[in-house]
């Protein structure tokens, strides 16, 4: 194999504003120490805004705080290579040195603004520690877009809500005009429509500030929408780096083209089996010989099982494009234009359940519910919360309903009530005819965790009091049904991955097939490719078993694919419900309408109807 | 916040008032006749049940108890059995002397809780040696820890007095370091600090590790907040951020639990003034004891209790100062 | 047909560094232990009757057949001593066993069942948590009149609230996590909910607080006693031992510091099990 040996360059001339070169990162938690990330170069250019991609552990937020100099010193970081901002060595400079490049160069934004704010500390004391004036502060501020910008200065964290906060990140963030702004994963704490606003304040930054940002984030999507360069990362390694058009229509490397693939989005079939990635197969020793990658490839030979592929420019391609992979971007193209009709997972033999017998009627009808919480009081006076407000729903046996809404908007409540979790206010609640079934949003949680698969399980069994032996086999037919191996019913919950427990949730759902199976946001903590697998489960018991299912999603994608009707509800009200299809392409409410241009959207993404 | 005041305040009513009642069910239960006390034992039957009745003591328990409580409120406490002088006129004697060890090894004990806390959450070189003796001391009894302190500083080394408050009370206040100063005694003042060094150190040990323990947890727990990596991203030096980020949020816990520590320090007072000969509460609690002097027992658990139920209302004012979102 | 086999391996991992700690642990999670059987044979290993002259009056540690020497009386100090330890050890054992009984069944019940049974065990608790409980025990013992029984009545009368504190938020923690919720909707029945589902995760923390308890109530007692609320005269108790030989501190230092070491050893070993004992039940979890 002949390959160009030009070396990675930026796309424009100038000096970079950041640059990292060869940067091995190892940190010890738990008293396990492990490489974090193995030889990352990358550069960032003046204005340039970069987004880095890639799912949970793959070391971006580590390449992240890398740059900021702020590796946590409790996990005794061992650093080799280089990584510099405006010039300095953010590795090996002095502390004050550090200091002053985080002064003047940096500016950073976190995930949760919620706690990365002092919630002791005024907002505008927290601003004003890196503007050193109260004016100035003011006037971010109202650049970030708050509004009474001077007396929002005396408040509080906790007084604002989750968008005001990270706006307000980003005016510390911008103070002193830094050169290099941080993002890490700003939008992923935050509801679709705010989401959107906060993508757009960044790129507005830019534009009139001329600083560069490094966006980290997990979706593509996101990536997509504001960044100039995306760089992918997976298993501690840049694998592809071009512009992000170029990366996201011609995808290079198969990690990529996999996470394209496994990326819902509203424009997708609606039948069919969701695209997920190959689970891992490979040990540790043997994903770190070759590409870390190799195991869950559909493409790989046995050169990528020993060999690690360095991070070249394509053969034929456009400047920058740049892929860590073995095989030809001729091979990986066709892989991805054969991604729809393939799948990366065979679907587990559902065979052996018996569908629940069909009934004529409604599974569940919510006649004019309400649900308040008394508040906290505040200033003396007690606050009612309401949390569900006059809803009526009737979902027939057999159907799907999604449920829609941003957080706060009610739709958990409403679910909670429907299970009998949470007492109505007033209304009634029909379910029937037997107890419904609940999958929870953090399966990790929902399950005891001093007991083992088995003997949560078999709990579910006792009502029919059958023996033992015949419990057990029980068990395991379930644990298959649901590609989990049987031996798994010794093992205690935290032994297990996020999507191995979603799946334990789902048997002890299902072991007893339930008439109506209420689903909590299931997929919200897994990545891309994970929840498209649950997502498949879901639907295909759906399928066999005849159930009716209730959704709860903040994600449209992913309501309509699981929904044939969809509910959107906003503070606790249900503001429109119908077919799925026709309320993503003929919205009737102004608020269903925000929510869907709200969406990341790829730009290869096509609409429903067109 | 005036809301929270009054809640506040109802708390510590209440809470007075059931220390009010535990006393003074215990004091009925308690052995010792306080008529024959007055009269002696060989008081003949009729002057008995005379003076009980000039005592109210055949009255219902209600009317008792109520009688109880506006003696409290006037200030009357009972007579002691022991010096046979109302209780209240001892306190006058003995009670600042009390509160002036109580309130110098309080301070003691917060300067070594911050030493302890600090040294370990900002991983001071050789501290830990510092932290191992506290530890091991405060799981000494303090009773071991003054012998030890007296047959070192006193018997061997010669530094320090063994016993006593050093000058004599001269008044106006009871409160040696604010007496010497105000009569402008600067070897008087000087002798007080060498008599409260020792017996300061003592009671002041156990609670130090209480305060900071707690407050190092909540150190390194806050060091590693988010917010704090905001702050330093700002680029912050490190001073400034332990001091309007770190401190502010860690500080909840330790307070509340120097509120804690304040009541084991009232207790612990008894044993430490006992074996230093220290002329307080402590030490007539601790002469009270053998001889089952009840009425001065249960007027020194009531003073105590109060002045520490008093300490725990403003200990919560300072928590709630210190963080906003307690008030709202 | 795709199989996701057992646990997945963990991620690179490269070297585990707990190999130091756990022998640690074992040398301290035994110390308890083996104060328990010098507790329990205290009384066989005591060469000499704790009550009665044996010997020459304050001989000095290593004397011939007193190896801690012996009092003003000349009772022999190490039977004392071994006589002291035991009642110390069980007696603040039992406090702890009292308070974790009373205060753990309180606060589990108040934790799991909510509501008005909930606000109405917890006004109690927080009462009594606010009032000063050394103090009041001291009252207590003081108006019960002398005496180990009464003593430990009085002790704890005040000591359960602690536990019902603390255990109750964990119930409470506990009971509203996701998984309990999950328990209720699979059908499973109450009692069985909170034996298997709330009180397994309730133990954990009633162990570790109980065990980094006994070393404070070991030195309580032991002030308790060294004010004369412990057993009366003659019986040997390690605090009133230490009162009773003060005067001679500065003559036969060995007299009073002999029952005192006795009890810092005491609170050490407490101490020390309780952390060995928490690092254990943390690093199962």
């Amino acid at each position: 194999m002949t390959r160009t040996t030009r070396p990675a360059s930026p796309v424009t001339a100038s000096p970079a504003t950041a640059s990292v070169r060869g940067l091995t990162v190892s940190l010890t938690r738990g008293g396990v120490t492990s490489e974090v990330l193995r030889g990352v170069d990358l550069e960032i250019a003046p204005a340039e805004i970069v987004g880095l991609v890639g799912e949970s552990g793959s070391g971006k937020s580590v390449l992240a705080l890398t740059l900021l100099g702020l590796l946590p010193e409790s996990s005794a970081p061992r650093l080799s290579g280089s990584a510099t901002v405006a010039g300095v060595d953010m590795i090996g400079g002095s502390a004050a040195e550090l200091r002053r490049v985080r002064t003047t160069e940096l500016g950073a934004i976190f995930q949760d603004p919620m706690t990365s704010l002092n919630p002791t500390m005024r907002i505008g004391a927290q601003i004003t520690e890196s503007t050193h004036s109260a004016a100035e502060s003011v006037r971010l501020l109202s650049l970030v877009g708050i509004h009474d910008a001077a007396e929002r200065m005396r408040a509080y964290p906790h007084e604002l809500s989750g968008g005001l906060r990270q706006r307000v990140m980003a005016a510390i963030a911008v103070s002193g005009t830094p050169s290099l702004i941080i993002a890490d994963e700003p939008t992923t704490a935050l509801d679709v429509t705010v989401q959107a606003q906060v993508l757009d304040l960044l790129r507005e930054l830019r534009d009139r500030m001329g600083c560069s940002v490094l966006i980290i984030t997990h979706d593509l999507g996101v990536a997509g929408q504001v960044a100039d360069r995306i760089a992918v990362m997976y298993a501690g390694r840049i694998v592809e780096l071009g512009t992000a058009d170029e990366v996201l229509r011609r995808p290079a490397n198969p990690y990529t083209v996999g996470l394209l693939g496994a990326r819902l989005s509203l424009g997708m079939h609606r039948g069919g089996l969701l695209t997920t990635l190959a689970p891992e197969t490979a040990s540790v020793e043997e994903r770190l010989r070759g590409c870390a990658y190799h195991s869950r490839c559909q493409l790989a030979t046995t050169d990528c099982a020993t060999e690690t592929p360095s991070l070249d420019p394509l053969e034929s391609g456009p400047d920058g494009h740049l892929s860590a992979c073995w095989r030809s971007p001729a091979k990986v193209g066709s892989l991805a234009a054969s991604l729809p009709a393939r799948a990366g997972v065979e679907l587990p033999d559902l065979t052996s359940l018996v569908p629940i017998p069909a009934v004529k009627g409604p599974a569940v009808e919510v006649v004019d519910l309400t649900c308040v919480f008394r508040g906290k009081r505040a200033r003396g006076r007690a606050t009612a919360i309401h949390a569900v407000q006059g809803i009526s729903l009737r979902v027939e046996h057999g159907e799907a309903l999604s449920i829609v809404g941003e957080s706060g908007s009610g739709k958990s409540t409403l679910l909670r009530v429907i299970a009998g979790l949470t007492p109505a206010t007033s209304g009634t609640v029909a379910v029937g005819p037997d107890r419904p079934q609940m999958v929870f949003q953090d399966a990790g949680s929902s399950l005891t965790p001093w007991l083992t698969v088995g003997e949560i399980l078999r709990e579910r069994l006792l009502p029919l009091r059958i023996p033992r032996a015949e419990a057990s086999r029980r068990v395991e037919s379930i644990l298959e049904s649901m590609g989990l191996s049987a031996s798994i019913a010794v093992v205690r919950p935290a032994e297990l991955s996020g999507g191995q427990r979603q799946r334990v949730v789902l048997a002890r759902a299902t072991i007893i097939p339930p008439s109506v199976l209420l689903c909590d946001e299931p997929t919200s903590a897994l990545d891309a490719s994970l929840a498209a697998s649950v997502l498949n489960l879901i639907r295909d018991l759906r399928e066999r078993l005849g159930m009716t299912v209730l959704f709860v999603t903040h994600d449209l994608a992913v309501a309509r694919l699981m929904g044939d009707r969809i509910a959107v509800m906003n503070r606790g009200r249900l503001v429109e419900l119908g077919d799925a299809d026709s309320i993503i392409t003929r919205p009737q409410d102004p608020y269903t309408a925000a929510l869907i241009a709200a969406v990341p959207e790829l730009i290869t993404d096509r609409r429903a109807d067109s | 916040m005036i809301a929270f005041l009054a809640k506040r305040l109802g708390i510590t009513i209440v809470l007075l008032f059931t220390l009010s009642a535990i006393i003074f069910f215990l004091e009925s239960i308690a052995p010792g006749d306080p008529v024959k006390a007055y009269l002696g034992a060989n008081a003949s039957r009729v002057d008995v049940l005379a003076e009980r009745h000039r005592l109210g003591l055949d009255e219902p328990t209600i009317v008792q108890f109520g009688r109880f409580l506006a003696g409290l409120a006037h200030g009357d406490l009972g007579v002691s059995f022991r010096t046979h002088r109302a209780v209240t006129a001892d306190f006058a004697v003995y009670l600042p002397a009390t509160i002036e060890l109580v309130v110098f090894a309080f301070v003691f004990a917060i300067l070594l809780a911050g030493g302890f806390a600090f040294s370990a959450a900002l991983r001071l070189p050789g501290s830990s040696v510092y932290r191992g003796i506290l530890l091991v001391g405060s799981t000494a009894p303090p009773f071991l820890l003054a012998i030890f302190g007296i047959v070192l500083f006193y018997q061997q080394l010669d530094w320090l007095p063994a016993s006593g408050r050093g000058p004599d009370d001269a008044g106006p206040t009871g409160f040696l370091v604010i007496d010497t100063l105000a009569h402008a005694d600067l070897p008087g003042l000087a002798s007080t600090f060498q008599h409260l060094l020792l017996p300061g150190l003592v009671l002041a040990i156990a609670p130090a590790i209480g305060i900071g323990r707690i407050l190092r947890s909540s150190l390194e727990s806050t060091l590693s907040a988010d917010y704090v990596r905001t702050a330093r991203s700002k680029g912050l030096s490190g001073g400034r951020v332990l001091v309007s980020h770190v401190l502010r949020n860690s500080i909840g816990p330790a307070i509340s639990m120097s509120g804690l520590q304040l009541g084991f320090m009232f207790a612990g007072v008894v044993v430490v003034e006992q074996v230093f000969s220290w002329p307080g509460i402590g030490n007539y609690l601790a002469n009270s004891i053998p001889v089952s002097d009840f009425p001065a027992i249960a007027a020194v658990t009531l003073v105590l209790g109060a002045i520490y139920i008093a300490t725990n209302a403003v200990v919560d004012l300072l928590q709630a100062a210190a963080d906003p979102r307690l008030v709202t | 047909m795709t199989l996701i086999t057992s646990p997945v391996p963990r991620w690179r991992a490269v070297s585990t560094g707990f190999v130091a700690g756990r022998r640690l642990t074992v040398v301290l999670v035994s110390l308890p232990m083996l104060m328990t059987l010098l507790a329990l044979f205290g009384r066989i290993l005591a060469p000499h009757d704790p009550v009665q002259p044996v010997g020459g009056l304050n001989l000095p540690p290593g004397s011939d057949g007193f190896p801690l020497g012996t009092d003003a009386i000349g009772r022999d100090l190490l039977s004392r001593t071994l006589y002291g330890v035991q009642a110390s050890w069980f007696s603040a054992l039992l406090v702890v066993g009292v308070g974790l009984l009373i205060g753990g069944l309180i606060g589990v019940i108040a934790g799991v069942t909510g509501g008005w049974v909930d606000a109405v065990l917890m006004r109690v608790t927080d009462l009594f948590l606010a009032l000063p409980g050394v103090l009041v025990s001291i009252a207590i013992v003081a108006a019960l009149g002398a005496g180990l029984g009464n003593t430990l009545i009085g002790v704890s009368i005040v000591w359960w609230p602690y536990y019902a504190r603390i255990l109750r938020g964990e119930a409470k923690s506990i009971a509203a996590r996701p998984h309990v919720e999950a328990a209720r909707l699979a059908g499973i029945s109450r009692p069985r909910l909170i034996l298997r589902h709330v009180l397994p995760g309730v133990v954990p923390t009633a162990v570790v607080t109980a065990s980094l308890d006994v070393g404070n109530v070991v030195l309580l007692l032991a002030g308790l006693s060294f004010l004369g609320l412990g057993q009366s005269a003659p019986a040997p108790e390690l605090g009133s031992d230490t009162a009773r030989a003060l005067s001679q501190l500065l003559s036969e230092w060995w007299v009073p510091v002999v029952p005192g070491l006795a009890v810092l050893i005491v609170s050490l070993v407490a101490n020390l099990g309780g952390d060995g004992i928490r690092t254990l039940v943390t690093n199962r979890r």
